[in-house]
Formats: structure tokens, sequence, C-alpha cells
């Protein structure tokens, strides 16, 4: 009988065979190939990504001679590191890295968000371009990060650094308490992009 | 200075109403249909065949169109739905397929053409 009147029921069903029907089509067509669309998701899911940061972060917390050179020269001391490509092109060579401490905290504003240190932390989040957030974080933040979840000792200095088409800044979070005996893999998992921009601090152990 | 085209498609997108799902500082796809769909409006954007702006008009009047025959809160909402419907009117758009191959791949999973507009 007429394959034409067997209609899958399931709405996410139908939606992949038309998505695998449009793919065939184009592939059968040579417009695209069978891995034309891992390629593009590759930028995303194994070059550029808050992965990337995320071993920084762990790297530094192991070692604090790399923590050093991390903050003096961002961009030679990621190249130290076996990452894929794209992350010391053009877009990552003026990235620099601030680092927390005791009593300082870093918080990053983007402005047009073209900007955005990609490489080490994917995409941005859509309300950085928000000028609202971006207005409040500089004039009151204290209130913007509490808002966020992050209380800040009052005693404690908060540093704003506003990324631009210079620089795209991000931070290194302080390590958390109770992960002495952690490897670097375990410690790169409790890095959140959201902790490398200052606007939370990383998972705990 | 973006001079990645993935990187560009992307953040252009962002801040608007059309922006992608994401989660921790990726792109969210419930389902891998939904990553295929993206994946191939972003190649054959890269290669030439429509611009990505011709594409973002088709998925902002495509989400507009739900949005005006729906509550905002509506569970039926699916943001990559609405991007497949507008990948597959601009690829239409382009003559890159014929709406009789298009017609027939889709009917040969069972599916019906895309609605004429």
């Amino acid at each position: 009988m007429n394959e034409r009147f067997k209609f899958p029921a399931d709405r996410e069903a139908r939606n992949a065979a038309r998505t695998k029907a449009l793919e065939s089509l184009l592939i059968e067509k040579g417009v695209i190939t069978g891995e034309t669309v891992d390629k593009v998701l590759g930028v995303f899911e194994t070059k550029m990504g808050a992965f990337n940061g995320a071993r920084l972060v762990a790297r530094a917390w192991v070692d604090p001679a790399f923590k050093e050179r991390l903050v003096a020269d961002t961009p030679a001391a990621i190249a130290e590191l076996d990452f894929p490509e794209c992350m010391a092109g053009a877009e990552g060579e003026h990235m620099r890295a601030v680092a927390n401490a005791p009593g300082v905290h870093n918080l990053i504003v983007c402005t047009l968000c073209s900007c955005y240190p990609w490489p080490v932390l994917g995409l941005p989040p859509y309300w950085y371009k928000d000028p609202t957030f971006r207005a409040r974080a500089v004039r009151e933040p204290r209130t913007v990060l509490a808002e966020f979840g992050v209380q800040i000792e009052p005693s404690a200095e908060i540093k704003i650094w506003d990324s631009s088409a210079q620089i795209r800044w991000f931070v290194i979070p302080e390590r958390p308490s109770g992960t002495e005996s952690m490897s670097e893999t375990e410690l790169a998992a409790l890095v959140t992009p959201e902790s490398m921009m200052g606007v939370a601090l990383p998972r705990a152990a | 200075m973006l001079t990645r085209y993935e990187h560009y498609a992307v953040t252009e997108m962002l801040g608007a109403s059309d922006t992608p799902p994401r989660a921790n500082g990726a792109l969210y796809f419930g389902h891998p249909w939904e990553r295929q769909a993206f994946g191939v409006a972003l190649a054959l954007s890269k290669a030439g065949y429509f611009e990505w702006g011709a594409f973002r008009g088709n998925l902002i009047a495509a989400i507009e169109a739900w949005e005006q025959t729906h509550a905002l809160d509506d569970p039926s909402w699916d943001y990559y739905e609405c991007w497949l419907t507008a990948l597959e009117k601009t690829i239409l758009e382009t003559g890159l397929v014929t709406s009789v191959d298009l017609g027939a791949a889709l009917a040969a999973v069972g599916e019906a053409p895309p609605l004429e507009s």
C-alpha cells in the first residue's frame, strides 16, 4: 500500500524524518557530504568552548607557576597546552586572564559581545549583551552579583574588566576547598563558564 | 573581529528573538535532528547558498507566526521546528532544490510537502 499515508504520530519523529530527508537530498545532490554537519558542529563541540577554559583553570589550580604565566602572558600560556586549532587565532591572541584571590573578585562585562573570549568560554549567554546588565554591573556590582547568587564580603575588592575588541578578559576563579585530592580532569568539571566571567563561583567539590 | 563564520552567525543572533537555546556556554540540542538542522543551515550559508540574514528573516517570521497563534507559554513551542520550517523555505527560495524534489524526498519518509507560502 502507499507509504505516503503512514505519517509518524510522534512530533519529534516527524521532525527527525523531515530533517533526515532534507539532509539526504542535499547529500544526493552533492551540496553537502555525510560529514558536513559534524564538521560544522565540531567548531562548537570540540574546538572552541567552555571545556577549553575549564582545562586552563584546572591546570592553574594544580600548577601555581602556570597560573602566574596565564595571568602574565595569556596567549603564551594557552599555547603550552595541547589545544585544537583556533585557540590562538585572530580571536584568541587578545585574551587575558585575571585571577580571583582572597579579598579580590573579578567581574567581566562584555560590551558588544563580538569580543567574548569564545575559544575558552564558548557562546556568550544572551543576557551579556543586555545594556541594563552591563550598566548595572558597572554601577552596582555587589547587588548584581548578589542577584546571581554570589555574595562578596564587604571588605573584598571587586574589579570590573570591560572586554573590547582589543582585549577579551576571563577570570581564573579560586579553587574550591576540599578539592586537594582531585585530578585535573575532576577539577575541570567544577569550572563553569559563568565562574570564568565572574558571575558565579565554581561548583563545590 | 569575527573571522570564523560559525562564530559570526551565532553571535549575530545574540539578544534577538531568534537566538538558539543554550546551556552552560554551549548550544543546546534536545534531539539529534535539531543538531542536524542547525548544522545544515550553517553549512549551506557558509558555503554561500544563502545569506545568513535571509535564513534569519525566515526564522524570525516562523517564530512570529507561532507567537501570533499561541500563548507565549504554550508548551507546544519548539524552536527547532521553526528552524526547520525556515530552512526548508530558505532552501526553496534559493532554488538549491526544487519544491518537486523536496516534496518527493519528504513523501518518501511519509511527510507532507512544505506549505506553499
